[in-house]
């Protein structure tokens, strides 16, 4: 943390006086202060906040989009969602393909980053080619998938008839279409994580390693007892906020599958969106977003625990 | 490049006591080039394969084995697309949102950061908490109300709506206020005492040495909100407004099978961000190494 600019100590031995207006040397930083904060402080209370509130508060009506009046039905949605199957298996899709994709995304850019780590020509082309798939439009990829998983014409399906695989349905059977989803998103995912490891391990001071090899240490164990040690803070960063990130995912179970077959890939964010804007029920909807603030505030008290120290705020 | 150098000449000269294979292996970076070659070929080859296959006639797409650059160039498929969306309207109507709600929320940041940052005032932590805490919010918990908001504002299908909840970014002031952090404070009392007026002193002194977090705000924020999806596709109704992902979502379900246009299609939309990627592309890396951000 730096310095402060003037504390409030000195402030006063300078002026003799400190209040609620401060000095007047230090009225235009005051005015400016004002235009600058309360606009801030309006607006997030106005487009934030209150649309927040209005959530909880819409979770215990039966609201629609369209009709003007609603009841008060308590905890009715709550108790619907939480006595209905098929929720039982949205929770456990997004969990799922949270879990999946975070961890295998995680493991693939570790093993990436360590690859790229004794690599000196090159690798600004090579970091940019990993990073393409972040960059782009996710309809863009889409586009692309959808034609890979085609089950009859698809890329995939072409190659494994190729070795005789019987060719599964993917994104069309309620086997593979998750998998399917979780593939599409490792592959969009693992350059982005690398690049973190990357810079993580360019982080690891040299002075540790060189200590462990003329201790006879070998490339092995300078990885396993000292590069990924020193890197663990990093990685479960990665991880919580990879798993945070995919539990809201969206735009490529609504591109790809719009939950389907069978219910298969529907995750909590189309749901929310499709019974707020499909099936008008906002009050549902509002119910299933707070679940969904529930889970990710969780998540988000683990991270910052974890990183606790990382917050010099 | 030094660094890497003497690096370099560290591991060498102390080669591991114990010759195993492993030891080997590490000591062959043609090994590493030629794996990570090939992972970077899975990176690549979904876009190489749609530029590819944006160029061929239709007769040659379904071949196979598929032929990897088109046999007989064909620029059909761009202007069937260009025939099928208004790409010219969907490129300006997604631009000029794009570059407003990015220009704002970096201004607004940098302001935000520069008060937080370098300012003393009350409640400035508490304040400053407050805002920072939206940034966990997912954006699902409060889209149903605030697009009730847009629509008893009359803002319903308009722009407007687009940009009016995104001119303030919690993001952006906290990566700003991080960054005010390494300006001396020295330089600013400097322009006090010299009697600058303290807006003076925001764009002309503070908002110039801030140019390596702009770069890297302005990149990921100008591809965030490029690719913005599920706010456009609440508030837009009609394809005269639209934003090129919504359309192009509906374009790919409307022609799927129609490889060659939707991959025409796929291909412009990439373009501008890519292009924008590329310029920034420094920042970007470095902006990853700093703050673990996408």
């Amino acid at each position: 943390m730096s310095t402060t600019t003037i504390s409030s100590i000195q402030r006063k031995a300078q002026t003799g006086r400190i209040g609620f207006l401060g000095s007047r040397r230090a009225w235009p930083q005051r005015r400016m202060t004002l235009t600058i904060v309360v606009p801030a402080l309006l607006y997030y209370l106005l487009f934030r906040y209150y649309p927040v509130v209005r959530t909880l508060f819409l979770s215990t009506t039966d609201a629609t989009l369209i009709a003007p009046d609603y009841q008060f039905i308590g905890l009715g949605n709550f108790l619907k969602i939480f006595s209905d199957r098929d929720f039982t298996q949205i929770i456990w899709n997004t969990t799922y393909y949270a879990f999946a994709t975070t961890i295998l995304t995680t493991v693939l850019a570790l093993l990436v980053a360590f690859l790229f780590e004794p690599v000196r020509r090159g690798v600004g082309l090579l970091r940019l080619l990993y990073y393409l798939p972040t960059v782009t439009s996710t309809i863009a990829i889409a586009a692309i998938w959808l034609w890979f998983y085609q089950p009859r014409f698809g890329l995939f399906n072409q190659l494994l008839s190729l070795v005789s695989i019987p060719p599964p349905g993917w994104l069309r059977s309620p086997d593979w279409a998750m998998p399917g989803l979780i593939i599409m998103a490792i592959w969009g995912g693992v350059g982005f994580s690398a690049l973190i490891f990357i810079a993580g391990l360019q982080g690891i001071p040299q002075d540790y390693i060189e200590a462990a090899k003329i201790d006879g240490a070998t490339a092995v164990q300078v990885t396993r007892f000292i590069k990924l040690p020193l890197l663990s803070r990093v990685i479960l960063f990665v991880v919580v906020t990879g798993i945070i990130g995919s539990f809201q995912v969206f735009q490529q179970v609504y591109l790809m599958t719009r939950g389907g077959p069978l219910g298969t890939t529907q995750v909590l964010a189309l749901e929310i969106y499709q019974q707020a804007f499909q099936h008008l029920k906002i009050g549902m909807a509002a119910s299933l977003s707070f679940i969904l603030f529930v889970i990710v505030s969780l998540l988000t008290v683990v991270q910052l625990r974890l990183q606790r120290n990382d917050w010099e705020l | 490049m030094t660094q890497s150098t003497t690096m370099r000449m560290a591991t060498a000269s102390h080669p591991a006591r114990r010759p195993a294979l492993v030891n080997w292996l590490q000591a062959q970076p043609w090994l590493n080039y030629l794996m990570l070659a090939l992972g970077a070929l899975l990176m690549v080859f979904p876009f190489l394969w749609m530029l590819s296959t944006s160029f061929k006639p239709r007769s040659e797409i379904m071949i196979f084995p598929p032929t990897l650059l088109p046999k007989s160039f064909a620029l059909e498929n761009y202007w069937n697309a260009f025939d099928q969306i208004h790409l010219a309207r969907l490129y300006w109507n997604t631009l000029y949102v794009t570059v407003l709600k990015t220009g704002l929320m970096i201004y607004t940041g940098a302001l935000l950061g520069y008060a937080f940052g370098k300012f003393h005032f009350w409640g400035q932590t508490p304040i400053f908490y407050f805002i920072l805490f939206t940034m966990i919010v997912p954006f699902e918990v409060y889209m149903i109300p605030l697009y009730q908001m847009m629509v008893f504002a009359q803002l319903g299908n308009t722009h407007t709506a687009l940009v009016l909840p995104h001119i303030f970014s919690a993001y952006a002031i906290f990566l700003f206020r991080q960054f005010m952090f390494t300006i001396p404070n020295d330089l600013i009392d400097a322009a006090r005492i010299d009697s600058a007026g303290e807006w003076y002193i925001f764009h002309r002194l503070i908002l110039p040495l801030c140019g390596p977090v702009l770069a890297t705000t302005v990149s990921f924020y100008f591809m965030w909100n490029w690719n913005d999806f599920l706010w456009p596709l609440i508030v837009i109704t009609t394809s005269a407004k639209a934003m090129l992902p919504v359309a192009l979502a509906g374009f790919v379900a409307e022609h799927g099978t129609d490889y060659g246009l939707v991959m025409a299609g796929a291909t412009m939309a990439v373009i501008p961000v890519l292009v924008v990627f590329l310029l920034l592309q420094r920042y970007v890396v470095q902006g990853i190494a700093l703050t673990g951000l996408k």
